[in-house]
């Protein structure tokens, strides 16, 4: 436990701060904010044709609300932070990786739908907007992440008995 | 201890944390009173004495500093911060509906919410710090002896206590606290 912990928040860290650097801001995060705005205007033009996305912006044409997704409402933190928990935990590499991918896609896939009930909630009520993203939001998406964490845990191969000697 | 499967975990965390947002947030103002008594104290690692008392406003706090400010009358007076603590104490609200949804015991229930406190401080001193040596300028970061690598300590101490901080730590004192439900979980793994 105390092992894991430790590998734990030094993945997260040392992830965390290479996220900040301006390389990985340019090179990553910027271009993956605007792909998320735009991925969540195309999701909310099926329903609603009012909704453009702009850079790391999405807009009602209708009304003129927008929101700006920022750090901490693109998912990666919560992203970082699923990394650092399953490389942290003893298993085969391929699990990992599996674990991975299967993840992250669970974790933006549920941030898509932070951004599109965000954008509606703040057209309906700014105080219910405020609370919703500064509070029931952020616990919801770390309880993804703990939900993908806890099922790969179950879905790891046993672990092999030792070893035993054999008796001449 | 619960030994049924993690749907029924999810399921009852699902169904604590709306009853625990609002339970937090009936007595946000107290409890972030109790994190802004200990950010003080943190905030003067950075900058001995900054804090000389905090007052509960609503929901929000206010720190009065050592620090004076200048208007554009020329009249000098105390520099006084407003944070908004519930930022960083939400997390109380997602330990408990994890804690109530694995059944511990009550006892790890209050120990796990005081071991919050200090990682709740955490984020609550830095925003102070950034506020003091980053966004009100060279003189106020010079009036608190901020400078050089201070600023990119600073920085990253608001970044991780405002992003990483409050979601993980009710987490890792879950996990802390029911590791027999964790071992239940890999005790039953296997595709």
């Amino acid at each position: 436990m105390i092992r894991f912990v430790v590998v734990f928040i030094v993945v997260t860290v040392a992830l965390f701060a290479a996220e900040l650097t301006p390389p990985v801001q340019r090179m990553l995060v910027a271009p993956w904010t605007s792909e998320l705005a735009r991925l969540s205007a195309d999701l909310v033009t099926l329903f609603d044709p009012h909704v453009v996305a702009s850079d790391k912006v999405l807009r009602s044409t209708r009304n003129g609300f927008a929101v700006s997704i920022e750090a901490g409402c693109n998912g990666i933190e919560a992203s970082l932070i699923l990394i650092a928990a399953i490389v942290a935990f003893p298993a085969p590499w391929l699990h990992r990786i599996a674990g991975i991918s299967v993840g992250l896609v669970a974790v933006q896939a549920l941030n898509i739908v932070r951004v599109v009930s965000l954008f509606y909630l703040g057209q309906w009520s700014l105080a219910a907007f405020e609370w919703a993203h500064l509070y029931v939001w952020q616990a919801l998406i770390m309880l993804d992440a703990l939900i993908v964490w806890l099922v790969w845990l179950r879905r790891l191969p046993p672990t092999k008995p030792a070893l035993q000697p054999h008796a001449a | 201890m619960p030994r049924e499967g993690l749907g029924a975990f999810v399921l009852r965390t699902f169904l604590w944390l709306p009853l625990c947002l609002g339970a937090w947030y009936l007595v946000a103002g107290f409890h972030g009173l109790l994190a802004g008594w200990l950010a003080g104290p943190l905030a003067g690692a950075f900058s001995p004495g900054l804090v000389t008392g905090v007052e509960l406003q609503g929901r929000e706090l206010e720190f009065v500093t050592r620090l004076t400010t200048r208007t554009a009358s020329g009249e000098t007076g105390v520099l006084v911060l407003e944070v908004n603590p519930l930022i960083y104490t939400y997390g109380l609200a997602f330990f408990l509906a994890l804690m109530l949804a694995a059944r511990p015991r009550f006892g790890s229930i209050v120990a796990g919410a005081v071991a919050l406190l200090p990682f709740q401080a955490w984020g609550i001193a830095f925003d102070l710090l950034v506020q003091v040596g980053v966004r009100l300028g060279p003189d106020v970061a010079a009036q608190a002896r901020i400078g050089g690598w201070e600023h990119e300590a600073i920085a990253l101490g608001y970044q991780l206590g405002t992003l990483i901080v409050p979601p993980i730590v009710p987490v890792l004192l879950w996990a802390g606290l029911n590791r027999a439900f964790l071992e239940h979980v890999l005790r039953s793994r296997g595709p």
